[in-house]
């Protein structure tokens, strides 16, 4: 199942995700995240994407994910973060 | 005696030549080949770039940009779509560690929109930083800038709106809601400004250059000495350019 998502990030920019994901297991099988923020060093964002295949489609894991994946890269967030990528996740299964 | 930097007046160029001399500068720079390096440049053909996280065919209009003879190319820079007609495009190259760089990257944003914005206050324009990457005069935004921190160094480049054709770039660019397209464009008209719209007037690429020059200079406390790109430089340009800007493997791999 593949949905999509247009989430504008409060102070911030406008993130899109396509996603796909397994509905009976409910869980993400491939992740797209684009858009006009700015994420350092930029190649992060594809291991982040990769990352997050097999994850479960619940807030806190998602969450908890994506900040250990930013700490684990090094991560800076401008004009996104943790908060509002799982909120435009989520956007994509509500 | 102030520090030297070198200036770069390219002219104009295609969106690959302009994307690939960028990188090309901050690799020759980064191997200490080459100063702390200001350049400005010009579009020509008229290109949209987009952002490096942003999805080519959700954001623009590939078949308006063939029948309207626009170039279109991905960025190493985030942030989003440009329509590059009548502007001044400036970039600068520097190491990280420079001591006149902050560490901090929003704060390193606004030290070189600062350089801009002397540049403009030299034409008579007053503006402020607006945060994360615009200037604005009066509200409305005249500069867009990005910057990517790689090999040790930052590259900043922006743009500097000499004149702005809403209708035509909202030809070129998707929107998200066709429905609102309308209001869209109407916002944008209020929200993005212009030299020309700023002056009354039209004022040249080289008296924006010389502006740019100045503030540049001013906000840096240097003197920009006028070089040229170097053998390596451009030989770099060249592979950049062929190897990836111009393919449709870097264009639309998001």
């Amino acid at each position: 199942m593949q949905s999509r998502s247009i989430y504008k990030v409060p102070q911030g920019k406008l993130l899109k995700i396509t996603l796909d994901y397994d509905e009976t297991k409910n869980v993400i099988t491939n992740i797209r995240i684009t858009g006009d923020f700015f994420v350092y060093p930029e190649e992060a964002l594809e291991h982040l994407e990769k990352k997050l295949k097999n994850i479960c489609l619940e807030r806190k894991e998602l969450q908890e994910q994506i900040s250990s994946v930013i700490s684990k890269y090094h991560i800076e967030f401008i004009g996104l973060n943790a908060e509002s990528l799982a909120q435009g996740i989520m956007m994509c299964v509500s | 005696m102030s520090e030297q930097w070198r200036l770069l007046q390219t002219g104009y160029a295609n969106a690959f030549a302009n994307m690939a001399i960028d990188k090309a500068i901050l690799v020759a720079h980064s191997n200490e080949k080459v100063p702390p390096t200001v350049r400005f440049y010009g579009w020509a053909p008229p290109a949209i770039s987009i952002g490096y996280f942003q999805s080519l065919v959700e954001e623009i209009d590939i078949n308006a940009c063939h029948r309207l003879g626009v170039d279109y190319v991905r960025r190493i820079t985030g942030g989003g779509a440009v329509f590059h007609e009548k502007e001044l495009t400036y970039s600068i190259v520097i190491a990280e560690s420079h001591p006149t760089i902050p560490k901090n990257i929003l704060k390193s944003y606004a030290r070189v929109c600062g350089a801009v914005m002397k540049g403009l206050q030299q034409l008579g324009i007053s503006s402020e930083y607006a945060p994360i990457n615009d200037i604005v005069t009066d509200g409305r935004k005249i500069s867009g800038n990005a910057q990517t921190r790689k090999l040790k160094t930052v590259l900043q480049h922006g743009t500097v709106l000499m004149d702005v054709d809403v209708d035509t770039m909202f030809s070129l660019l998707k929107v998200p809601n066709e429905k609102i397209k309308d209001k869209l464009i109407a916002d944008v008209k209020q929200r993005v400004t212009s030299i020309r719209h700023c002056l009354g007037k039209e004022v040249s690429f080289k008296q924006v250059a010389g502006a740019m020059k100045g503030g540049f200079e001013e906000e840096f406390h240097v003197d920009l000495i006028e070089g040229v790109l170097t053998d390596e430089e451009r030989n770099l340009a060249k592979q950049f350019e062929n190897e990836s800007f111009s393919t449709k493997e870097w264009n639309q791999r998001r």
